[in-house]
């Protein structure tokens, strides 16, 4: 399986970069790296955790991202959920 | 109230990286606000908690220049620390001198850069998030964690910027566009010695720094070392987890 690249520069926000695999338009595993900033640092990994089995769909990312972030109250700064949903889909 | 003013001088960044995590993990127990001024010897990259160690930084360069590399348990950019001044606030976060809005606190303690800035008429403002600029361009750069209502912000004050030595380290994500970026990092990173024209040591601007943080952040300042049990962390931390690829290479 091949690992996908993507970097984006979310408006007004951090640079995200994205290291992927996916399989038939679904994440198997996600790493999300940059210098944003996540309060606590420690929950990326719970995030990380929680967009496997996600469809690659800009919506869908950008609600299940959002249902993480309100769940566990976390404090984002320069990375956004659409920032976040655009910087995966840009992998495809 | 009583803070701590701690200065330790210039410490490798495994070392460094490990005094600010153990005054934090400590000040969880033992309520206390320290301000920490600090350089950095041999010369380093500290890379935010979020970036990847291999994507951010050349190893085998900074092996051939003996530049260490760290990652910070704080968020944010890769920092190179040549010519600078450090400073470290560990603070509980009272929502009286340390408000607990995380934007506000960030303000409120770059307001002692700014305040420090100014001593040597270097006028200074704070953009949100974690930046510190001057005539437009950023002279400090900052970062925050915050551990059981306790919080850490460390932050660098720029004497001397050297953007060809910092890319020689530093990777970018397109090797053809280095040049360019090499040239816009130039046009946006400034030194308080290149703002001046004249040397600025590390003393006089850790001073400086002092002074600008006891007219905004008025705690009383009082000058303490380490306590025994920090230093204990201090060596625990540095060997166990700083120096450690497991943790350099986490992500």
């Amino acid at each position: 399986m091949m690992i996908k690249r993507s970097i984006y520069k979310i408006p007004d926000g951090k640079l995200v970069k994205i290291e992927l695999k996916e399989k038939q338009g679904k994440i198997i595993r996600i790493k999300i790296t940059g210098d944003f900033f996540i309060y606590p640092e420690e929950m990326i990994y719970s995030l990380e955790d929680h967009l496997v089995g996600c469809t690659i769909e800009r919506t869908v990312l950008k609600n299940k991202i959002e249902k993480w972030l309100h769940k566990y109250q976390i404090d984002c700064f320069g990375i956004t959920s659409t920032g976040l949903a655009d910087a995966i889909i840009m992998i495809k | 109230m009583n803070a701590r003013l701690l200065t330790t001088g210039f410490a490798t960044a495994y070392e460094n990286m490990a005094i600010d995590e153990a005054i934090l993990i400590h000040a969880q127990e033992n309520p206390q606000v320290t301000l920490r001024l600090y350089g950095w010897n041999p010369s380093a990259i500290s890379i935010g908690y979020f970036q990847s160690l291999k994507e951010e930084v050349d190893l085998a360069k900074c092996k051939k220049y003996q530049t260490d590399y760290i990652r910070r348990i704080t968020g944010g950019g890769a920092v190179f620390h040549d010519d600078e001044v450090t400073y470290s606030i560990i603070a509980p976060i009272d929502g009286i001198l340390i408000p607990k809005n995380i934007l506000m606190s960030y303000k409120k303690i770059c307001q002692g850069v700014i305040e420090g800035l100014k001593t040597f008429g270097v006028v200074s403002q704070f953009i949100p998030l974690n930046d510190i600029i001057s005539s437009g361009k950023k002279i400090s750069g900052n970062a925050q964690t915050r551990k059981n209502n306790v919080l850490l912000q460390h932050g660098t004050i720029l004497l001397k910027v050297d953007v060809e030595k910092m890319f020689s380290l530093l990777k970018v994500p397109n090797e053809k566009l280095k040049n360019k970026i090499i040239k816009d990092v130039k046009q946006r990173v400034i030194g308080i010695q290149d703002l001046l024209g004249k040397k600025i040591s590390f003393e006089a601007c850790q001073k400086a720094l002092i002074y600008g943080f006891q007219k905004s952040l008025k705690f009383n300042y009082v000058k303490m070392p380490l306590s025994s049990s920090e230093i204990l962390l201090v060596k625990k931390l540095e060997e166990q987890k700083y120096r450690s690829d497991k943790w350099n290479h986490q992500r």
